[in-house]
């Protein structure tokens, strides 16, 4: 049984404006980490609320553990949920030291040992006495995290986990958390806007799109198999090219306005030729710019059709002005 | 208030009469004085506070504070130490008379009037819109004064066009505050002489004993306010305040030459005099004359009595306006919301209409229990709730908005009940706020003067009805005592204020 599912899920902020939360559905399964992607405006936070009991949807349900949080009829408040949100700014009390935050939840007592044990795993024992603006950043970070945890929850929910942290920081707070999440198997619902961060955590992944569930799978279909240019372009730079111009059969998407179908091609998977190469089709071009983006070294080439975006290889040498022929390589 | 505006459309028998003869009156008066004293207000504030917010001369720091003190100073005791202002006039009048015609006199007479009353009241009351265009002035159109210096504006210009129409709502909104202060006076209008809505009602309910008739008038005055109101809603529309994140930079102020310097001094000067200095160093001089005889037993039970009520409806209200604040929150409905809007538009209502209203209330309740509500305490201090719950409310919502939303949500996630959340998060957070609050609530009963007269027990006076019962017994200088008691309980808040706004603006 899935341990959170939404269906139809819709919120709209005024009735005249398109909705933050279009209908969206889909489960979260236990011990799941699974990651809300999208831009601003997408509608991601307001959906992390909505499962906090922090806003109310317009229509639709939210079921948890078999219970239904929300429906046309019915409301639980967040108080109630069996599930514990973790702010993007961390909400720590300031009145409060790290330890009585910590312990502030429902039934965050029952189990001193639990506590005393995520805060190992976290490693904030020395901080109890302290008060949230006597720590770091990544400090709060995880003493809000464990405020979150102790309370048990059966589901975790965190609003944009890392945005404020350095990227330095970033990194190895990401690979506490990973580390964090399997120990207590914990199930995770978080939200970010960076593509990296949800990559690396996430085993299942949800794009929204202006409110819209765009496509839903684990990491690498999304990144190998995009079923828009939306989901195409989360992953960076990518040039869509006319399926008819590459011979082989590969993975392609609705072009724009629906012309026709396109092949997303990322910046590494073309390959510098021979002018004179045969077999499959050659775009020959002349280089427009070359931006140093170390570790690369990023190159537009224009074909008098298209404008195609590549990485140049370190022992290639190549200036504006240039004649260069390249083919899709979609192993590369 | 909803009370007294149905009282608009029932029947009255004294009505038609002064209908036709005093309402007229009234109302001329009061939008007499509602333009002057605006108007000076806004001419006094604006310019006091362009000068030390943006120009740079001696004295300019300790002006900063000290253009805030007649604030302290309520309407009727500014007007108690200007009382013999009018009489000063009285040999002109004679030669008025004498050498032209009775008619001449009455007109000069009524003439003199409106213009003392108008300077004494703007000059304490122009501290509201001093104190929002001061705060404007330095925090929120610094970058754009900046831009139009680049941009080839000089001071006049950036004034004109840029730091003013920046500053246009919060002006106005201190300019609304100013207009519903001289509309709530009782005790200086009475003092001159004024025919004005306040007096009206006064002069309907204790000589004539009509309260139907004070209930008329309260009415027509409420619907000035609210015209008033609008007139305010509608002139800052579209405006909303900018908040600049970036104002930490101060701005380089204007060096002033030793000419404009020396005027600028004269300017912040004037109405420091005329509100602050003046006023304080005549009612001290009084009351040395005085107090061995004013000093008596008496005077010491009124203080008490002061305090009491003062403390009683400080912390009613505060808790009051917490709830408020808090439910609204955390319901998050419609119903509550409106609740708090207009349980907050008190404060836009006058003293007597108030007091009108309660009357009226409790003589319902005394009918429908066998309790006696009249002129009771409970009464009086359920009057000043209603009142001042704006000023309690104000600090203690917006810190709440500021402060605590987050947290109050992190709270329910964590799965705590709302009540430990109030508590244990919102109490100790608010305890800044909570405290301004009541502190203002207290002084602003200290002050209160209408509403007390009103609805205050048979034979329970207070520092401010004492100073007005000696005032209108011509014993002037015997009422500086209870004047000056309540000056230097008022200065405690004005101080207290004026450090809040600098503190927030490092």
């Amino acid at each position: 049984m899935n341990l959170l599912a939404l269906q139809t899920v819709t919120k709209r902020y005024t009735a005249t404006d398109s909705p933050a939360v279009d209908k969206v559905s889909f489960d979260c399964e236990k011990g799941e980490i699974v990651a809300l992607i999208g831009g601003s405006g997408s509608g991601k936070t307001t959906l992390l609320r909505i499962i906090a009991g922090l806003a109310i949807p317009d229509t639709g349900k939210v079921i948890l553990e078999g219970n239904t949080l929300n429906s046309p009829t019915k409301f639980i408040p967040p108080e109630k949920r069996n599930c514990s949100l973790v702010f993007q700014d961390y909400a720590l009390f300031p009145n409060k030291t790290v330890l009585q935050n910590i312990t502030f939840g429902k039934g965050a007592t029952d189990n001193p040992d639990r506590i005393i044990e995520l805060m190992e795993m976290a490693d904030i024992v020395g901080l109890g006495q302290r008060h949230p603006h006597e720590i770091s950043g990544g400090q709060q970070q995880r003493v809000a995290l464990v405020r979150a945890l102790a309370t048990s929850p059966a589901l975790l929910l965190l609003d944009e986990p890392l945005s404020h942290l350095d990227p330095e920081l970033r990194e190895s707070v990401r690979n506490q958390l990973i580390m964090l999440f399997h120990e207590t198997r914990t199930t995770a619902l978080f939200v970010s806007h960076d593509i990296e961060d949800a990559m690396s955590m996430a085993d299942r992944m949800v794009v929204l799109r202006e409110g819209q569930t765009e496509q839903t799978g684990n990491p690498d279909e999304l990144y190998r198999r995009p079923a828009s240019r939306y989901v195409a372009r989360l992953f960076g730079k990518t040039d869509f090219i006319p399926a008819e111009l590459l011979q082989e059969t590969v993975h392609s998407i609705p072009g724009k306005n629906d012309l026709g179908q396109v092949v997303p091609v990322r910046p590494y998977q073309w390959r510098i030729v021979d002018k004179d190469f045969t077999g499959i089709p050659v775009f020959h071009g002349t280089v427009k710019s070359v931006t140093n983006r170390a570790p690369h070294r990023e190159l537009l080439l224009d074909t008098g059709q298209l404008q195609l975006t590549m990485y140049l290889p370190g022992n290639h040498v190549a200036k504006c002005g240039d004649t260069l022929s390249v083919i899709f390589d979609s192993e590369n | 208030m909803a009370e007294v505006l149905w009282h608009l459309t029932s029947p009255a028998e004294n009505w038609e009469h002064m209908r036709d003869t005093v309402l007229g009156r009234y109302l001329k008066g009061s939008i007499i004085l509602v333009l002057g004293t605006g108007t000076l207000s806004l001419l006094i504030g604006v310019s006091t506070a362009w000068l030390v917010a943006c120009c740079e001369f001696p004295g300019r720091k300790i002006f900063e504070w000290l253009l805030i003190l007649p604030l302290a100073i309520p309407t009727y005791i500014a007007a108690y130490a200007y009382f013999d202002l009018l009489d000063r006039l009285t040999p002109l009048l004679i030669w008025v008379r004498t050498n032209f015609s009775q008619d001449a006199m009455t007109w000069l007479n009524d003439m003199m009037l409106y213009p003392v009353t108008i300077v004494v009241l703007a000059a304490v009351l122009y501290p509201y819109v001093y104190l929002v265009a001061r705060a404007t002035f330095t925090q929120q159109s610094n970058q754009c004064m900046e831009a139009a210096h680049t941009l080839g504006h000089g001071p006049y210009s950036t004034f004109w066009r840029v730091a003013l129409p920046m500053a246009r709502p919060a002006i106005i909104g201190g300019v609304a505050l100013v207009i519903m202060e001289t509309l709530s006076d009782y005790g200086a209008v009475e003092h001159f002489n004024v025919p004005t809505f306040t007096t009206g009602i006064f002069r309907t309910w204790l000589s004539m004993g009509d309260l139907q008739g004070a209930l008329r008038l309260a009415a027509c005055l409420m619907a000035l306010i609210l015209l008033f109101l609008m007139l305010e809603k509608w002139l800052r529309f579209g405006a909303k305040f900018h908040k600049n994140s970036q104002a930490d930079r101060p701005f380089q102020r204007y060096k002033l030459g030793q000419t404009k310097a020396g005027l600028a001094i004269l300017c912040c000067m004037i109405p420091l005099v005329i509100g602050f200095l003046l006023p304080l160093s005549r009612l001290t001089y009084w009351a040395s004359l005085t107090a061995g005889k004013t000093l008596d037993s008496t005077f010491w039970s009124l203080t008490l009595n002061s305090i009491t009520v003062a403390t009683i409806s400080g912390l009613a209200t505060v808790v009051i306006a917490l709830f408020l604040a808090y439910s609204a929150r955390y319901f998050d409905s419609q119903t509550v919301g409106a609740t708090n809007r207009l349980a907050i538009l008190g404060y836009a209502v006058p003293g007597a209409v108030i007091a009108i209203g309660i009357l009226l209330v409790a003589e319902q309740l005394n009918s429908a229990t066998n309790l006696i509500l009249t002129n009771s305490l409970t009464a009086l201090v359920l009057a000043y709730i209603v009142r001042f719950l704006a000023v309690a409310w104000q600090p203690i919502d917006s810190g709440m908005e500021r402060n605590c939303t987050q947290l109050n949500n992190a709270a329910q996630s964590l799965g705590v009940t709302s009540l430990r959340s109030l508590f244990e998060l919102n109490i100790p957070m608010l305890r800044n706020a909570l405290v301004a609050g009541s502190l203002f609530v207290f002084v602003d009963t200290m002050k209160e003067l209408p509403l007390t007269l009103i609805l205050r027990p048979a034979n329970f006076e207070t520092l401010s009805t004492r100073t007005f019962d000696l005032a209108k017994q011509a014993q002037i200088p015997e009422s500086s005592v209870p004047a000056l008691c309540i000056i230097l309980v008022s200065l405690v808040p004005v101080i207290w204020l004026n450090q809040q706004i600098r503190h927030s603006k490092q």
